[in-house]
């Protein structure tokens, strides 16, 4: 599903996010990234996102190289791509619905599409009954749950998550890696770049680990250290 | 695809936001539009007014009606051969019938009196010099001679007018330039206002894969909708101007000059359809700039 070769990624000022790293992540797997802050796990994440792109190396997703994707075709990648922060960016003026709508609205769907998948999407991550709050009335742990309905409302075949349990309680972050890995079960591939380890640890999944800018370590069923 | 509904609705609540600023563009559209409106439908009055006078005719020829093919000919043979004559045109009767038609469209009593035989025609003169003194006595030649009814000259009343109507012209089209160039920017600055608002919802818009175009057009509406409310307050200035000012010089008794001094609905449809074309333009422009400027998909 996932594929990079030999990937450098070089900022101004000669920092080198990420060094000749070639990794493969085969389809429905689940993935943890991990690493001291500055090891280049964000940068990883970006570069799937084609938000940036490498200097070295080539990366495919789904079998395409999208390094060499014209730019009016990246949305497209995009929309098979979801995308968790840590911060959630929920749209404060928009209730959980349209938070959740919004996603499928500005990709072009229409009103029966959006009515079917909405609250299927919130059913699956618990929230059906608070489709109407705004997210200022949500707890952190429901805000993150609204943020991976956006997320994986277009049904997308990755998911990426640049520390999602970042903000939240030990407790909230189990109920957020349970919704991840139930989204991960119905068949989509997750790749999650965390600092958190008692997750990494429980969930006992594919660890792979970066330090400055190499993977130093990929271990199937692994833990944080 | 696009959602014509989202479309619209994203475009209304970007102005709604910023109605202050949104209102403040579309007046300064307004205004400087208004102005351009202005200058063009003084110049059309004026050219109405002095159609005749145009493109540096100092003096007319006037035929008899009667007047016969050896008359014609002599004054013809003399225009030509005169050294003081730069160039000349003959206005036959039926383009003068239909001149003198024009002038009078509102005086349907006159035009009951005369028929097409009962309008002369004429020569209009342009002298190589256009000294008033070399112009008069140019033109005298041609008074009494057979077959001509009189001759008449641009004066200084048709000149004076001409003059004051190219200066201010160039003021009003001046500063309806500047303006429209600060129109201009301000569409870029409302645009620019509005995108800042918008910044964490493009934010999402990008990385669930809506495409640049789903992005822009949202904006580019608003400057065009600024643009349109821009051009219907000119279009509504230009109608109390044609109406309340133009109208009534026209009207003025005992102006003979001011006659012909008025606006007829083609020239100022054609002034409308410009001033819309020119709101567009702006529009476009200011949108373009302000969605290259802030919007790095």
């Amino acid at each position: 599903m996932i594929k990079m070769e030999k990937v450098t990624k070089v900022f101004k000022g000669d920092v080198v996010a990420l060094r000749d790293v070639t990794i493969d992540i085969g389809k429905g797997e689940f993935v943890f990234l991990v690493g001291p802050s500055g090891s280049g796990k964000s940068t990883f994440i970006r570069l799937l996102n084609r938000e940036d792109v490498p200097e070295h190396g080539r990366i495919f997703v789904a079998g395409r190289d999208i390094g060499g994707l014209s730019g009016w075709r990246v949305p497209y990648l995009r929309r098979n791509i979801g995308y968790v922060f840590q911060d959630f960016k929920l749209l404060q003026k928009k209730t959980v619905a349209e938070n959740v709508a919004f996603a499928l609205e500005v990709i072009g769907k229409g009103p029966q599409v959006i009515n079917r998948q909405v609250p299927a999407i919130l059913e699956l991550v618990g929230l059906s009954r608070k489709m109407d709050r705004f997210p200022r009335e949500l707890s952190g742990g429901e805000q993150q749950r609204v943020s991976i309905a956006r997320a994986f409302v277009n049904r997308p075949l990755i998911l990426l998550a640049d520390e999602p349990t970042g903000n939240l309680d030990p407790t909230t972050s189990v109920g957020i890696m349970r919704l991840l890995e139930r989204i991960n079960e119905i068949g989509t591939t997750v790749v999650m770049a965390t600092h958190d380890s008692s997750v990494v640890d429980s969930m006992r999944q594919r660890v792979v680990e970066l330090d400055r800018g190499m993977v130093v370590r990929d271990q199937a069923r692994g833990v944080y250290e | 695809m696009f959602s014509f509904r989202y479309v619209l609705r994203e475009t209304g609540q970007n102005l709604w936001r910023n109605i202050l600023l949104a209102v403040a563009t579309v007046v300064t559209v307004g205004v400087s539009l208004a102005m351009f409106g202005g200058f063009m439908l003084f110049q059309v009055a004026v050219e109405s007014a002095t159609a005749r006078w145009q493109d540096g005719v100092e003096f007319i020829v006037w035929m008899n009606t009667d007047a016969g093919t050896d008359e014609d000919s002599s004054v013809r043979n003399q225009l030509g051969e005169s050294p003081g004559v730069d160039r000349w045109e003959y206005v036959d009767r039926a383009q003068s019938y239909e001149e003198f038609k024009e002038f009078f469209e509102d005086t349907p009593e006159v035009l009951e009196i005369f028929t097409a035989e009962g309008v002369p025609p004429y020569y209009r003169v342009v002298p190589t010099d256009p000294d008033p003194d070399v112009v008069e006595e140019l033109g005298s030649q041609f008074k009494g001679k057979p077959g001509v009814r009189t001759v008449t000259f641009a004066g200084d009343v048709i000149r004076d007018v001409q003059n004051l109507s190219n200066r201010a012209g160039r003021v009003l089209f001046i500063g309806s330039i500047v303006l429209l160039g600060a129109s201009t920017l301000l569409i870029l600055n409302t645009l620019a206002v509005a995108i800042g608002n918008r910044r964490p919802e493009i934010e999402i818009m990008r990385l669930v894969g809506a495409t640049k175009w789903f992005i822009r057009v949202p904006f580019m509406l608003e400057g065009l909708v600024q643009g349109l409310l821009g051009a219907i307050v000119a279009m509504i200035s230009n109608s109390l101007l044609r109406n309340y000012v133009i109208d009534q010089f026209s009207d003025a008794d005992g102006l003979q000059l001011l006659a012909g001094f008025k606006v007829d609905d083609a020239a100022m449809l054609q002034v409308n359809l410009l001033v819309v074309a020119i709101a567009v333009g702006v529009a476009v422009i200011g949108s373009n700039l302000a969605v290259a400027m802030h919007l790095n998909e």
